[in-house]
């Protein structure tokens, strides 16, 4: 079945998966002059087609319910008709198994440019202190890099992908190269008015999302539908402002529909190259390269590992420390609505901006942990305004208010007036919390899948209750009310389920040796000189920054050193 | 877990055990708009004509004309609950069972159907049913409370509330009231009410002073 002619060309590198860290890799590649091959586990995009940034739900006869009502059903779309992600958290035909006692959702994207194509872009740097939470407080692992080396490629991912801010000098979350920031909404101007009275910072907001011409896009045009995609490309996604451009160079081929099962080794410690299932045919099918730059996402860039077993490696490739798979880690989310009557009766105007918060809240005790009783930091996404209404839009308030006129009336008058917190937290990696092989399931594609392990600990549930006091303490600020789920209802669901903030981080960390770690500081593995992971895999911790602008700037070091060594004849 | 999710984790294991077969639907919406654009009229797919009756009068009824805009039969609601239902038959089961529930309930309380009914005789039966899902809810949370949270499980006292004998009216009630809102305030005439003003190309973004000021008056931070 293996098609492998004796004349197969030969790539200089491989890269598997075209999300953030992907798309960066064929982008710093290609421009090095490298013949690049990418792999791609679903189809290719086209942005005119799957993007429907600017239509409204009456378009569609359904409204956004979908075919036959499936939204009804839970059988929707994750993030509902509109928006542009292929893929969820279930896919047909892709399962995963989770350990008993344990709780974990796999998100798993299947399109050219992956979760690039509908993440919320919020792009925080590492503080210099997260690159040594060890250090600071005695827990989890240092990184084999400082900030100080990051730095220079935070500076790179920025001008290139466009990420808008202000310079603010906080230490828990470092300025970068920005574009200029939009102004605050009117419920934003309040927030920020609450949290100056709780000394809690709060400032503009860093997305990537551009607000003058860069690298020929066209800036934000405030539709506020990025989470649709963006046809314009104004807010990042590695599909348009990484892969299309590489594509130009003519050094870039992509294999869409392609189904990593392993990577392929010679006997001599070093990989060839990949081989993958063929969607349309099911075929086996290979692809040689000098160098493996696997970014399929840190789950299945570790499953592609875990897969790879060979007699030098028989417990997965490059898995010498025996760590493969462990220090699995999400982001801690609780989230808490209000409803503030000052904005009651305001009149109306377009809230949508650059389709995110304008302003949040930067982690701001971080040299104040004495007096918590949780170790590490969140920082405070913000939401509210004028929202287009959607399918689901009101069923809370028709239940609380009944029907008829008064609810009518009281749903005119509450629209815009109610205000919504989410906190985005660091877990501390742990020994209960790691994906392995499920000897007993195969994918359709024959492919053995992981099974998932995972527990939160008192740290990630105390930090959850210091989220939900402090939403509690700004919205009671606002002068508003709390209204979110009862107390006791809460004792039993405090906290995100794991993975469905889709932070999933950890599996083949970088370290300082071999005995602890997969990789190096370059992402490279230890034991096999041309193999790279490029994408969430390599976290040592998962600071409450959103991991994407990272995953970005740690590929691009890693594709620049990669480069080099090939150059130099090491690779 | 909040009413919600349990609602769907029902909805689910109720489409899981079914027999559903949302792929093999065709884009009837398309034909739909296409139908509508050349007759005019639309043409019923699924219920009678004195189902869809029913469905018109009980979407008037829970989001009624006002000065501000008009009813949701005027948006589309009973047509937009006939496409989808057309489209999938747990869905259409659903309406047709709850329809035949409430004429039923009607008869038995009013000697009446709903459609036939006077109108306050229509609307104390919704009343009823609102009373009954307030009752409803709070029986489902208090249980999921007795089922999910550790520390109530030491009451040894504890017992969880009946079923109410008016569930299957509530859960009916339920469906066509979310897709009854739905359908308006998705409709050009809802967005238009609720007074959304975005989704729209522009080359700067501001934000109007007189909205600020409103807002700050009204705040703990106004001046003086």
């Amino acid at each position: 079945m293996q098609q492998n002619p004796r004349s197969q060309e030969v790539f200089d590198v491989v890269v598997v998966g075209s999300g953030a860290g992907g798309g960066t890799a064929v982008h710093v590649l290609t421009a090095k002059g490298l013949k690049v091959a990418l792999l791609e586990a679903g189809p290719m995009l086209d942005p005119a087609k799957e993007f429907l940034e600017h239509k409204m739900p009456y378009e569609y006869d359904h409204r956004g319910a979908e075919e036959g009502g499936k939204s009804y059903f839970g059988k929707g779309k994750p993030f509902g008709f509109f928006a542009t992600t292929s893929g969820g958290w279930q896919l047909e035909g892709e399962p995963y198994t989770v350990g008993e006692g344990s709780q974990f959702q796999w998100f798993r994207s299947r399109i050219l440019g992956g979760r690039t194509n509908h993440y919320g872009r919020m792009s925080f740097r590492f503080a210099e202190y997260d690159f040594k939470p060890h250090d600071k407080d005695g827990l989890g692992t240092n990184w084999p890099v400082s900030y100080q080396d990051i730095s220079p490629y935070y500076d790179k991912a920025e001008e290139f992908i466009g990420v808008c801010g202000t310079v603010e000098n906080v230490a828990s979350c470092p300025d970068g190269k920005f574009q200029p920031a939009p102004p605050p909404r009117v419920h934003e101007t309040l927030v920020k008015k609450a949290c100056d009275k709780l000394q809690i910072t709060c400032i503009a907001n860093r997305r990537a999302v551009i607000h003058k011409p860069t690298n020929g896009r066209a800036p934000c045009h405030y539709c506020g539908q990025c989470g649709r995609g963006c046809q314009t490309a104004s807010a990042y996604s590695s599909a348009q402002v990484q892969v299309f451009p590489a594509m130009k160079t003519g050094r870039l081929k992509i294999f869409d529909l392609a189904m990593v099962r392993e990577v392929l080794t010679d006997n001599n410690g070093k990989a060839t190259g990949i081989l993958y299932i063929d969607k349309r045919t099911r075929t086996e099918k290979t692809i040689l390269a000098k160098a493996v730059v696997l970014a399929a996402s840190a789950c299945e860039s570790t499953r592609i590992l875990l897969n790879s077993k060979t007699s030098e490696f028989p417990n997965g490739l490059a898995n010498g420390s025996g760590l493969l798979g462990r220090y699995l880690m999400d982001t801690v989310g609780f989230g808490l609505n209000g409803y503030v009557p000052a904005l009651e009766g305001m009149p109306h105007y377009n809230t949508d901006g650059n389709g995110g918060a304008h302003l949040f809240m930067p982690w701001w005790l971080w040299d104040k942990h004495n007096k918590l009783d949780f170790p590490r930091g969140y920082h405070i996404e913000i939401g509210g305004g004028y929202g287009l209404p959607g399918v689901g839009s009101y069923h809370g308030a028709a239940r609380r208010l009944g029907y008829g006129a008064d609810m009518k009336t009281k749903i005119r008058e509450g629209y815009g007036a109610s205000i919504g917190f989410a906190g985005r937290g660091e877990m501390i990696p742990n020994d209960h919390s790691y994906l392995e092989l499920d000897p007993n399931v195969v994918d359709k594609w024959g492919i053995p899948v992981p099974r998932f392990h995972f527990k939160w600990t008192d740290y990630e549930w105390k930090q959850a209750r210091h989220m939900e006091k402090t939403f509690t303490e700004i919205i009671t600020a606002m002068g508003g009310r709390v209204s979110g789920l009862s107390a006791a209802q809460r004792e039993a669901n405090g906290i995100s389920v794991p993975g469905t903030i889709i932070h999933e981080v950890g599996g083949a960390r970088m370290g300082t040796t071999v005995k602890n770690s997969i990789l190096n500081g370059y992402c490279q593995s230890h034991e096999m000189k041309n193999l790279f992971v490029v994408d969430g895999a390599s976290f040592v911790s998962n600071p409450d920054k959103n991991p994407t602008l990272t995953i970005n700037a740690l590929a691009w070091r890693a594709c620049d050193y990669l480069a080099e060594e090939m150059k130099k004849g090491n690779v | 877990m909040d009413r919600r999710a349990v609602l769907r984790g029902i909805a689910l294991a109720i489409t899981a055990s079914g027999t559903l077969e949302l792929e093999a639907a065709q884009h009837v919406h398309e034909e739909t708009a296409a139908e509508k654009a050349k007759t005019g009229a639309y043409k019923l797919k699924e219920f009678t004509d004195g189902e869809f009756k029913t469905l018109q009068r009980l979407a008037e009824l829970i989001v009624p004309a006002d000065k501000v805009s008009g009813s949701a039969k005027d948006a589309g609601a009973a047509e937009f609950i006939d496409t989808l239902s057309s489209q999938n038959a747990t869905l259409a089961d659903i309406f047709h069972g709850g329809l035949a529930w409430m004429d039923a309930e009607m008869r038995k309380r009013y000697t009446s159907s709903f459609a036939a009914a006077k109108a306050e005789q229509q609307t104390a039966m919704l009343d009823i049913l609102v009373e009954a899902g307030r009752i409803e809810a709070e029986r489902q949370s208090e249980q999921l409370v007795y089922e999910k949270a550790s520390v109530y499980k030491d009451f040894s006292n504890y017992t969880v509330k009946r079923q109410n004998e008016l569930a299957a009216g509530v859960q009916f009630f339920d469906w066509v009231r979310k897709m009854t809102v739905d359908a308006f305030y998705t409709s050009p005439m809802g967005i238009k009410d609720l007074g959304y003003l975005g989704n729209k190309a522009l080359s700067k973004y501001e934000v109007p002073k007189e909205a600020l000021e409103y807002a700050l008056k009204r705040s703990p931070f106004a001046q003086g």
